[in-house]
């Protein structure tokens, strides 16, 4: 008796694994020092009461692929999605540990550094090519929106027909202007927020349940 | 009516789309528009080009060299390039294509082609 219960629990286990349909992937994309993990720290925070990784002002902070699963986000409308968060290293074109030097880190950690982020982007690629169901496109406002990767990155994205969402970061800022981000990509929702002192987080998960279901 | 190269006097036809590439006997790249009447000037009267410049009151025009084109992003054909040990540049493009790694040393045109990442079987 305890074998048939037995095995019908594995085979309704099995078949569980097997169609349950996996919650979709949303990868935190954008430049090196936009606030990525920040947004993601906050996100799971909010959600599930842990943290993603380590934040820094100093440019590639996060170098390997971090993710966070089955997140369950409610909006105010009352629509709820459960999702995985993928926060990723911040793609760029060029990496110089020279930029790191002037951090204040020594130079074998400098150039250490500059390596790992340069594998970070790669893979941060590899994830979008194959395993992203969804972007958040982050962009600090305080910063030029019409640089290069920018460019190409969204580009990229909406070649793969994947949902974007633009977030605008860094608004608590004084010389952050929205409007420059949403004028250069007017294609896409843009959702001014301060991931770090949390201002219009609400509006980003609302439209998060409306557009990533 | 024509221009003349300032360098060589060589004279072209009014439209002449030559001059826009630099004069072809000298490489001359100011050019002056002149008037058909004083298209022999320069010979008969033996003037500079100059002189004839500041007689008619037409400014001589510069044809501006093109800009040597550098190989754009999504022609190159590395993933990575080490410029110096510690400093990258990334061909997002090409990592967004696929794992497949060419590595461009330096400046020149060294490259190192990762054939394990290549032999990877690709998904589905």
């Amino acid at each position: 008796m305890t074998f048939l219960v037995r095995t019908k629990q594995k085979i309704s286990q099995f078949l569980r694994a097997f169609f349950r349909k996996r919650s979709s992937r949303i990868g935190i994309y954008g430049p090196p020092n936009a606030g990525k993990t920040t947004l993601a720290n906050r996100i799971v925070r909010d959600w599930i009461g842990d943290a993603v990784g380590p934040v820094s002002e100093v440019p590639h902070e996060t170098r390997r692929v971090r993710r966070k699963e089955n997140i369950t986000i409610s909006g105010v409308n009352g629509h709820s999605i459960t999702i995985d968060i993928v926060d990723t290293p911040g793609v760029t074109t060029k990496i110089d540990y020279n930029e790191f030097m002037e951090y204040g880190l020594e130079k074998d950690e400098a150039v250490k550094r500059a390596r790992e982020a340069t594998e970070g982007v790669a893979e941060a690629m590899h994830w979008l090519r194959e395993d992203i169901d969804g972007v958040i496109y982050m962009l600090d406002a305080t910063q030029d929106p019409f640089m290069q990767v920018n460019i190409m990155m969204v580009g990229i994205i909406e070649s793969r027909q994947l949902p974007v969402i633009i977030v605008a970061n860094k608004i608590d800022l004084p010389d952050a202007s929205a409007n420059r981000i949403k004028s250069a990509f007017p294609q896409h929702p843009v959702i001014p927020i301060s991931g770090l002192e949390g201002d219009n987080v609400e509006t980003l998960y609302e439209k998060m349940t409306d557009y990533f279901r | 009516m024509p221009h003349k190269c300032t360098q060589c006097g060589r004279d072209f036809e009014d439209g002449s789309a030559t001059i826009l590439k630099g004069c072809p006997s000298c490489g001359g790249k100011k050019f002056l528009y002149i008037r058909e009447a004083q298209r022999h000037d320069d010979v008969l009267e033996e003037k500079s080009i100059e002189a004839i410049a500041d007689e008619t009151k037409q400014e001589i025009l510069e044809v501006k060299p093109a800009p040597a084109k550098e190989v754009e992003v999504y022609d190159r054909i590395e993933s990575i390039r080490i410029v110096s040990p510690g400093s990258y540049e990334l061909n997002i493009e090409k990592l967004a294509q696929s794992d497949e790694v060419v590595i461009r040393l330096g400046k020149e045109d060294k490259y190192m082609v990762d054939i394990l990442s290549m032999a990877k079987k690709k998904k589905e």
